[in-house]
């Protein structure tokens, strides 16, 4: 997948608002491979329904999100199960961990599917986020802060074309952060892939290419 | 441990898959019994006799002391017959065809020692005749002919002729390869054939030959006598039908009583077995639903879970597995076990039917064990499309 675009794109719950005033809702908004984007936000704008309505789990909204100039509403199950697991990470604001399971667990769950990551590679970024005494702890007992940070390693654990993180550094210390924008640069670097950023104030300082305003 | 098990089998509830394990063992065990069961009593009634079913009726009319004097034919007329057919009981109804013309037969037992006697067949319709297909034939110019006899002839000789005489006992498997030398006269022309055994019956007690034989003979031998039958064979839907008992003595017909009763029987039996299996049915059906009900609520207390597996790039159908995996994997396992427990009770009451039918060999249990399977194999379908339905509903975000 080499292009996201969204054309017209509105929220069906926004559909009676005149006022509308964003780089994104009913604009022709391009997203390239290799490119670093930041969406900015405010509080209702619907960030989170953006990111639903590219990833394929919520459709309630009006005009197109083209994949390579295909409409995703025709994408079929198969296909989307396919872009989730090899073409498009997602690091959920609600993070959506496993609290049953250990901070490892939840990062081979996904792993095990893609089989793509190395464990050493994975050790390696518990490492590099300070979280490597947390590897066997139950999530459900770990800092919102620290899940972040095993969240961010999930959605690595796949190959990807684009990674759309939302809000990724909202519990975190700056040096974290820093460490996270490194982390995720480098490795979307290596895979040539895009970021999207989204934050409703604080972000990831990252050379971007682009600054949208939801 | 596979993560997504670890995942999934949070909430499952043992105390509800046990109820539905056993409520279903039961369910599994009753039908399969209940077959099982019908099966092996029927080896028993159908033992006496394989080649006329219990059901068949051998009607004739009463022979009164008057009667005889006075010359009243005891024979059915045409409109009796068909009076007879239309009843509402009656599903197919054939008559006894005697035979008009002269019949001697012989057999050699030895060179010393041969039987002669006159004596004389019958015919019934031949779809009454259960003999294996291709034995009980006859066509124009054949000089073999096919011979059902009574199993008392047998009888008389084994424990009368042959015990007195000290002469070896025949079974019916030798009398099988023995041959009979059938003289028939009649109209100016005498011929020889060759009478093959094929079977004993201990329905009928006549000498009974196939019906295309009775034909073709009675037209060559004795063109001109046309008798009028005097036994039927009916087929009846319902031997405890009060209305055949009643239709019988209004009309001066008398049945074999004891056959009736059998058949009666075997009827009570079909129905109580009937009834059984479908107590094992509804008990079946209802611990299908206790294990749908528990699927169900297991997938909606881990909805979230599952929603997050199918967002991190896990197929539904791989989100379905494990419970599919589940519900198919407890039904095979009930399965295995009814089975056991079906050869365990079948194995005593076996035991039991041995004491008073030696002869008795078990038939196959294999009717029961396809049944098994066919249940097995509808409940996984519906399952397995139950399970995939309510992850689909979580894909589509309809929980």
């Amino acid at each position: 997948m080499d292009k996201i675009q969204l054309i017209n794109t509105l929220p069906d719950v926004f559909a009676n608002r005149t006022d509308i005033a964003s780089d994104i809702w009913l604009q022709n908004v391009e997203f390239e491979k290799d490119k670093l984007y930041l969406v900015e936000a405010n509080s209702g704008t619907g960030k989170s329904s953006l990111c639903s309505f590219i990833y394929g789990y919520r459709k309630d909204y009006q005009g197109q999100i083209l994949f390579d100039n295909e409409d995703t509403r025709s994408y079929s199950i198969k296909k989307w199960t396919a872009l989730r697991k090899k073409h498009f990470a997602l690091l959920w604001q609600e993070l959506r961990m496993f609290p049953e399971l250990t901070a490892m667990e939840n990062v081979q769950i996904k792993n095990k599917l893609t089989g793509y990551q190395k464990k050493k590679q994975i050790l390696e970024w518990f490492d590099m986020l300070g979280i490597s005494d947390k590897i066997d702890s139950k999530m459900g007992i770990m800092s919102f802060g620290q899940q972040q940070r095993v969240a961010l390693i999930r959605s690595l654990c796949q190959p990807f074309d684009f990674i759309f993180v939302d809000e990724p550094i909202s519990h975190l210390d700056d040096s974290n952060s820093a460490i996270m924008g490194d982390i995720l640069t480098t490795e979307a670097k290596r895979q040539g892939a895009g970021i999207i950023a989204t934050s409703i104030g604080k972000h990831m300082e990252l050379p971007y290419d682009k600054v949208f305003r939801l | 441990m596979n993560l997504v098990w670890k995942l999934l089998r949070q909430h499952i509830s043992i105390p509800q898959f046990a109820g539905f394990f056993f409520a279903n063992l039961v369910g599994m065990v009753i039908i399969l019994l209940g077959i099982q069961f019908y099966n092996d009593t029927q080896a028993i009634y159908d033992g006496e006799d394989s080649f006329m079913k219990a059901d068949y009726l051998i009607v004739n009319k009463k022979i009164g002391a008057m009667g005889s004097i006075i010359g009243k034919d005891n024979a059915f007329s045409k409109s009796d017959i068909e009076d007879f057919e239309d009843q509402e009981f009656v599903e197919r109804l054939g008559t006894f065809t005697p035979s008009a013309f002269d019949v001697s037969a012989s057999f050699m037992m030895d060179a010393s020692m041969s039987f002669s006697t006159e004596m004389f067949f019958e015919s019934v319709p031949d779809q009454f005749v259960d003999v294996e297909k291709g034995k009980w034939t006859w066509k124009e110019g054949e000089k073999d002919i096919p011979i059902m006899l009574p199993k008392n002839y047998l009888d008389l000789y084994n424990f009368g002729y042959a015990q007195s005489r000290n002469m070896p006992k025949l079974s019916e498997g030798i009398l099988g390869a023995v041959k009979l030398a059938i003289n028939v006269r009649g109209n100016g022309k005498s011929d020889s054939y060759t009478g093959k055994i094929v079977g004993f019956s201990s329905r009928l007690n006549t000498i009974l030959i196939p019906e295309s034989f009775m034909k073709w003979a009675n037209k060559e031998y004795a063109p001109d006598a046309k008798k009028d039958p005097t036994r039927l064979i009916v087929e009846v839907n319902n031997p405890t039908d009060e209305r055949i008992t009643s239709y019988l003595q209004d009309n001066n017909i008398e049945t074999d009583q004891d056959k009736l009763d059998a058949s009666k029987t075997t009827f009570m039996l079909r129905i109580i077995v009937g009834i059984v299996m479908g107590v094992g049915l509804v008990i079946s059906i209802l611990s299908f639903y206790i294990l749908m009900l528990s699927v169900y609520l297991l997938v909606q207390k881990n909805s979230t879970k599952l929603e997050n597996l199918l967002l991190i790039g896990y197929s539904p159908a791989k989100v379905s597995f494990p419970y599919q995996a589940l519900t198919v994997g407890l039904n095979i396992i009930v399965l295995l076990l009814a089975f056991g427990i079906l050869f365990l009770i079948r194995s005593i009451y076996l035991g039991m039917f041995e004491n008073f039918f030696p002869d008795l060999t078990a038939p196959s249990i294999m009717p029961a064990l396809v049944v098994g399977v066919i249940l097995l194999v509808v409940v996984s379908i519906f399952n397995v499309i139950a399970v995939r339905n309510k992850v689909m509903s979580i894909w589509n975000r309809k929980g």
